[in-house]
C-alpha cells in the first residue's frame, strides 16, 4: 500500500436495549410498550434490561424489580431468555465479522472492530458503519448504536450519544473538540461519585476537567483517577479496554448505571454473566480452565483476578462458583462501576480429558444442556431461579441447584 | 543458654527445619527454629502449623534454656562458615553464634520460646512400624498422582488406609489414579482412612534412610512420622477421599506388553511435537507394534513405532503423555503391560509380572 499508514478506525457497535428489542421483535404485541426483562415482580432480583418505553418510567438495568414495579406497574415484565439473546447476539456479531476480522466482543450485545484500513472495501467509516447498521436491522430486525472514532474509547462515549439507533463519528483532529462539548455525565467511566466530586471543585464540564492539571486532580482523586480523568477529558484513551493477552478468550463485561456496593446485586448480575457465557461455550464448543473476574471500582482502578482449575470449567454453575470465589477474593468492598467474567486460554474443547469420577459439574452440565436444548425447542422456558427470582438470592448462598422441574410458562 | 556443637552436624538439622518453614516474615515466630538445650542436648523444633518437626542433637550444653531463632538467616550463617565447633549462646532477646576458631560474631535477635506453638503430640504406644524401603516405595508409586487443583481439596494428598494384611496408598487428580498396596508383617492398628498432604511423604522421601524401620501413627486429625532422630506429624486432610474402588476396572479385555524402557524413550521422542496445553498423544496399537504419535500442528509431527506383544484388533487411544509418562518414571520393572477395555474406557498400566502396584489412567477424546 502506499501513503502514510492507516488511521485508526474503532466502531463501537451497542444494541439498543438488546433483551427488551428481543422481548419485543419476538411478540410484536409488546412493540412501543414498556417491556422489563429480568425478575418477576413480587420476587426479589433485578432488572437486567427495559426498553426504551420502560426507561421513560424511571426504570433502570440492575434496578431491584419491586422498585421497578413500582414506578412502571402497567410495565411488561417478562423473564430472561438468555438462550434466544445469545442466538441473535452470534448472528449479530456474525454480520460484524463480515466487516472485520477484528471484532472485540465485550458483551452479549457489545463489540468494538477495529476497521483501520478497510476505506478501500466498505468506503469512508460513516458510510461503513451506515451500511452495517442496515445490514444487522435488515437481517435481524434489531437497531444498533454506532460509535466511529479513532480510539475505543471515543468510540465507546460515541456510541451513547444517539441512542437508540444513532450513528456518531468523531473526525481524527478533532477528539478535544469532541469532548469539550459533553456534558459530565457523558464521560464514560467516571461514575456518580466521581461527579459529585468534581462539581464540589467548579468542574461542571468535561471542558472545565479538561482545563484543571493532572496534579490538582491526582490531589483529589488519586494517581490512577488523575490520569484517567485528564486523558478521557482530551478524548486520549485512557486504556479502559486495554489489549487482552494475545491468547484466545472470552469474556462479557457489564458496567452498573450507578456504583454497586451491594453483594447480592454484583453475585447476581455475576450469574447473569456466567450464564452468558456458559451459553456461548455450550454454543460455540470451546472450554477453558480458567476463569478470569475483573473489577473496576469507583476510584477507576481495575484488578482482575483468574483461577485456574485442573480439568475444564464445565458448566454454568463452576462457572458461576468460581467467579463467586474470586469476587470474594477481590473485591474489598468499595463500590463497583464494572464487572467482568471471561474465560482464558480457551482450546475449543480440543483433547477433552476424559473424568475417572463422574463429577458433579459434569452431571450439572448435562442438565444444563437439556435445559439449553429444552429452550432452544422453544419448549417454554427454564432459567436458573436466581435470575428470575423466586430462589431468592442469597447473600452468602452458592446457587440453588438446577431444577429441572421449575419451568415456567411462556 | 550457652552451647558449643560440630557445625556441620547442627547445620544438618537446621537446613532440615529450614525446608518444614514456610512462612518469610522476619517478625514471625513461624519463621522462628526453636532451640531448646538441656541436659539431654539440644532439640530443636520448626513448624509451619501444618507440619511440626523436632530432633535432637548431642552437643556440650553449658546453660540451659530456649531460644527461637529466624532460621533463614541462622541456616545462612552456618553455610558461610567452615567447619569446625561453633558456640551459641541466646537469651530471650538476642542470639550470638561465632565460631571457636575465627574472629567472627554473628548476632540475631530472638523471640522467647514460650511464644513458639506447641506441636502435637502422641502416646508412643500408638506407633506402628513399617519397613523403610517399603513405605518409601509406597510414595513414590502414589504421591505424583495427587491434585493440586484447591477446589478439589480432598485430592491434595495421598489416602492411606489399613488392608487386612497391610498398608495400601491411593492418589488421583480425577482422570488418573495410582495405587499400591504392601503386605506387611508387622500388625497394624484399626483405623480410618486418612487423607495425608504431600509434604509430609515427600520430606520421608528425602530424608529417611532406606534402611530400618520408619514408625508411623495415625489419629483423626494428624499422622505421626518417626524415623532417625526425626519426629515430624502432618495435620490430615479433611474431607471424603472419592470411592476409588469403583473407578478400578475389574478386569480388562486387552493387554498389550511392552517394554518399559523403550515405550519411555519413544514417548521422550514424541513429546517435542506434543501440544503442550492438553498434552495428547496417540498410542495406535496393531497386531505386534505399537506406535506414539503427537497431534499434527502448523509445526509438525511425531510417530513412533516400538515392538510389543499385542495381537488382537488395531486401535487408537489417546492419553495425556505426562498421565503415562509420570507412572513410567517411579516404575522400576523391565516390561509393562497397558490393558484396556475401549478407547474411552479407562486404561490398566501395570508391571509385568503384576506386582502391587498399578496405574489407573482415563483416556482423553480421540476427536
Amino acid at each position: 500500500m502506499s501513503g502514510p499508514r492507516a488511521r485508526p478506525v474503532v466502531f463501537h457497535l451497542d444494541l439498543d436495549a438488546f433483551y427488551a428489542s428481543v422481548e419485543q421483535l419476538d411478540r410484536p404485541e409488546l412493540a412501543g410498550k414498556p417491556v422489563i426483562v429480568g425478575a418477576l415482580p413480587g420476587h426479589r432480583g433485578v432488572v437486567s434490561t427495559c426498553s426504551y418505553e420502560a426507561r421513560a418510567f424511571g426504570v433502570r438495568s440492575a434496578m431491584p424489580v419491586s422498585e421497578a414495579f413500582r414506578r412502571c406497574p402497567e410495565g411488561n415484565f417478562v423473564p430472561v431468555r438468555m438462550e434466544r439473546y445469545v442466538e441473535l447476539s452470534r448472528r449479530v456479531m456474525a454480520i460484524f465479522g463480515d466487516f472485520t476480522p477484528d471484532v472485540r466482543r465485550i458483551s452479549i450485545d457489545e463489540a468494538f472492530l477495529d476497521m483501520t484500513g478497510t476505506e478501500k472495501l466498505f468506503g469512508p467509516p460513516r458510510e461503513a458503519a451506515a451500511r452495517l447498521k442496515a445490514r444487522v436491522r435488515a437481517e435481524t430486525g434489531l437497531t444498533v448504536s454506532a460509535g466511529v472514532a479513532p480510539n475505543r474509547y471515543l468510540a465507546k462515549i460515541a456510541s451513547g450519544l444517539g441512542k437508540p439507533d444513532g450513528l456518531t463519528v468523531v473526525e481524527p483532529g478533532g477528539e478535544e473538540a469532541f469532548m469539550a462539548r459533553l456534558p459530565l455525565d457523558k464521560l464514560w467511566g467516571a461514575g456518580g461519585k466521581t461527579r459529585e466530586r468534581l462539581v464540589e471543585y467548579g468542574i461542571d464540564t468535561v471542558a472545565r476537567l479538561a482545563a484543571f492539571p493532572e496534579t490538582a486532580l491526582a490531589a483529589i482523586f488519586g494517581k490512577a483517577g488523575a490520569a484517567f480523568l485528564w486523558r478521557a477529558a482530551r478524548g486520549i484513551d485512557p486504556g479502559i479496554f486495554a489489549d487482552e493477552p494475545k491468547s484466545r478468550s472470552a469474556s462479557t463485561e457489564t458496567t452498573f448505571e450507578r456504583d454497586v456496593d451491594d453483594e447480592a446485586t454484583l453475585e447476581a448480575t455475576l450469574l447473569d454473566l456466567a450464564s452468558q457465557l456458559a451459553l456461548r461455550a455450550f454454543k460455540e464448543g470451546f472450554s477453558s480452565r480458567t476463569v478470569v473476574l475483573k473489577l473496576r471500582t469507583h476510584d477507576f482502578v481495575t484488578k482482575s483476578s483468574r483461577a485456574t482449575r485442573e480439568g475444564p470449567v464445565t458448566g454454568l454453575d463452576e462457572l458461576y462458583r468460581d467467579g463467586v470465589r474470586l469476587l470474594r477474593k477481590l473485591w474489598n468492598g468499595a463500590p463497583v462501576r464494572l464487572i467482568g467474567l471471561g474465560l482464558a486460554n480457551l482450546d475449543e474443547g480440543a483433547g477433552a480429558q476424559g473424568e475417572l469420577f463422574a463429577p458433579e459439574g459434569e452431571k450439572k452440565a448435562r442438565v444444563e444442556r437439556a435445559v439449553f436444548e429444552l429452550e432452544a425447542k422453544g419448549k417454554g422456558t427454564v432459567t436458573r431461579a436466581r435470575l428470575v427470582g423466586p430462589g431468592a438470592p442469597k447473600p452468602r448462598g452458592l446457587p440453588p441447584d438446577i431444577d429441572p422441574k421449575e419451568r415456567r410458562g411462556p | 543458654m550457652k552451647f558449643v556443637c560440630e557445625k556441620n552436624a547442627f547445620a544438618r538439622e537446621v537446613s532440615f527445619a529450614q525446608e518444614i518453614i514456610a512462612s518469610k516474615n522476619a517478625l514471625s515466630v513461624m519463621s522462628n527454629v526453636l532451640l531448646d538445650a538441656d541436659s539431654d542436648g539440644l532439640a530443636i523444633k520448626a513448624t509451619d502449623i501444618k507440619v511440626a518437626f523436632e530432633t535432637r542433637i548431642p552437643v556440650e550444653v553449658s546453660d540451659s534454656g530456649a531460644a527461637t531463632v529466624f532460621c533463614d538467616k541462622l541456616s545462612g550463617i552456618l553455610a558461610s562458615i567452615p567447619e569446625g565447633d561453633i558456640e551459641l549462646e541466646a537469651d530471650d532477646s538476642k542470639a550470638v553464634v561465632k565460631p571457636t576458631f575465627k574472629k567472627v560474631r554473628f548476632q540475631l535477635k530472638t523471640i522467647a520460646s514460650d511464644k513458639f506453638p506447641e506441636l502435637p503430640a502422641i502416646d508412643e504406644a500408638a506407633y506402628f512400624s513399617v519397613p523403610a524401603r517399603e513405605l518409601k516405595d509406597m510414595i513414590s508409586q502414589t504421591v505424583f498422582a495427587v491434585s493440586d487443583d484447591e477446589t478439589r481439596y480432598f485430592m491434595n494428598g495421598v489416602f492411606l488406609e489399613r488392608t487386612d494384611d497391610g498398608l495400601a496408598m491411593v492418589a488421583t487428580d480425577g482422570r488418573r489414579l495410582a495405587y499400591v498396596r504392601k503386605h506387611l508383617e508387622a500388625t497394624i492398628p484399626e483405623f480410618k482412612g486418612v487423607i495425608v498432604p504431600p509434604k509430609i511423604l515427600h520430606l520421608i522421601q528425602k530424608r529417611a534412610s532406606d534402611e530400618g524401620l520408619i514408625e508411623l501413627a495415625v489419629t483423626e486429625k494428624n499422622l505421626f512420622v518417626k524415623f532417625g532422630s526425626y519426629r515430624i506429624s502432618s495435620v490430615l486432610i479433611e474431607g471424603q477421599f472419592p470411592n476409588y474402588q469403583k473407578v478400578i476396572p475389574e478386569s480388562q479385555k486387552h493387554t498389550l506388553t511392552v517394554k518399559r524402557s523403550d515405550l519411555v524413550d519413544a514417548l521422550k521422542r514424541v513429546s517435542i511435537f506434543v501440544e503442550q496445553k492438553s498434552r495428547r498423544t496417540f498410542l495406535e496399537l496393531s497386531g505386534g507394534s505399537i506406535a506414539i504419535a503427537s497431534e499434527e500442528s502448523e509445526l509438525g509431527a511425531a510417530r513412533e513405532e516400538i515392538p510389543c506383544r499385542y495381537s488382537e484388533e488395531d486401535v487408537t487411544i489417546a492419553l495425556n503423555y505426562r498421565y503415562i509418562e509420570d507412572p513410567l518414571k517411579v516404575m522400576s520393572c523391565e516390561d509393562v503391560s497397558i490393558e484396556f477395555s475401549e478407547p474411552t474406557r479407562a486404561i490398566t498400566l501395570r508391571p509385568e509380572p503384576a506386582s502391587d502396584y498399578f496405574h489407573i489412567v482415563m483416556p482423553m477424546v480421540l476427536e
